[in-house]
């Protein structure tokens, strides 16, 4: 039986966020850029669907007169992730076949 | 399917925890008190000299040292970029101990009783859970040695005490902060 993909953790850009969130408490946007290797605009909007799904929580701050964004992972965030990565090994293994 | 798998996978790994940068923490703790101890030790009429000179000698210095590790730690955690769970882990233990020994001190004063063997034993507690939560067995003996030299610390006489200090302090935190810091592989 196999599931399909969750369509907002198919994005590499999301993908890669996400793994990273689940590992860790939290993470702030210059590592997160720095990791994705994209543009600011770019996370900034990926970063943007990952909230709208209720998969990361974003704390927005100012740190000397910068704005500081910090990201953590959500509950369903960590049950989406860990489903999408189960359904992965499962299309893998049908593809090892 | 292949690529999403190792795209998780490099990600993840570029989120190792660095054990090694808190090392500092606890080399730079070892030394301070273990200095300060020896010193007390041998030059008591230099500390002792009046009333409330022991208590400045002894809580004076150690907040200075707790402003500069916490200078350290936060400067360290922005240029990291992200916070793990040992990380967050350590940082609520250690801060804790940091409140505790605070009221351990006022308390004795109070009871006008030595705040020592109660510190060291918090300490020695502490460091332990520390090598439990990092696996790291320098601290579980570090903080076993410690533990112990508080109960030695309620049968030794006069001043001698600060030679149990000096000693629990190279053994409970300079040792292991030496050994993470010469450590090969990360948690």
């Amino acid at each position: 039986m196999f599931n399909p993909l969750d369509k907002i953790l198919v994005n590499p850009i999301r993908l890669m966020i996400t793994s990273v969130l689940v590992k860790v408490e939290s993470c702030d946007f210059n590592f997160l850029k720095q990791l994705t290797q994209t543009t600011q605009g770019n996370l900034s909007v990926q970063l943007k669907k990952l909230k709208e799904s209720g998969y990361i929580s974003i704390d927005k701050s100012f740190e000397k007169n910068y704005p500081k964004t910090n990201c953590k992972i959500t509950k369903a965030g960590i049950k989406a992730f860990e489903d999408h990565f189960e359904n992965l090994k499962k299309y893998q293994n049908l593809n090892l076949k | 399917m292949k690529d999403q798998i190792q795209l998780i996978n490099d990600a993840i790994n570029k989120t190792k925890e660095n054990l090694k940068e808190s090392s500092f923490n606890f080399i730079f703790w070892g030394l301070l008190i273990a200095i300060l101890s020896f010193f007390h030790y041998s030059f008591p009429e230099i500390v002792q000299k009046h009333v409330y000179s022991t208590m400045l000698y002894w809580v004076l210095i150690p907040v200075l040292g707790m402003i500069t590790t916490i200078l350290y730690n936060v400067k360290k955690q922005k240029k990291v970029g992200y916070e793990t769970y040992i990380s967050r882990a350590l940082k609520i233990i250690w801060g804790v101990f940091n409140i505790s020994w605070i009221v351990l001190i006022f308390v004795s004063l109070e009871k006008k009783i030595n705040p020592t063997e109660s510190i060291l034993f918090l300490l020695g507690v502490m460091i332990l859970i520390t090598g439990l939560l990092i696996r790291f067995k320098p601290f579980s003996f570090g903080g076993v040695s410690v533990v112990t030299c508080s109960i030695l610390c309620v049968y030794t006489p006069n001043n001698s005490w600060l030679l149990l200090n000096g000693i629990a302090a190279i053994l409970g935190l300079l040792v292991p902060g030496i050994a993470l810091y010469y450590r090969k592989s990360n948690v």
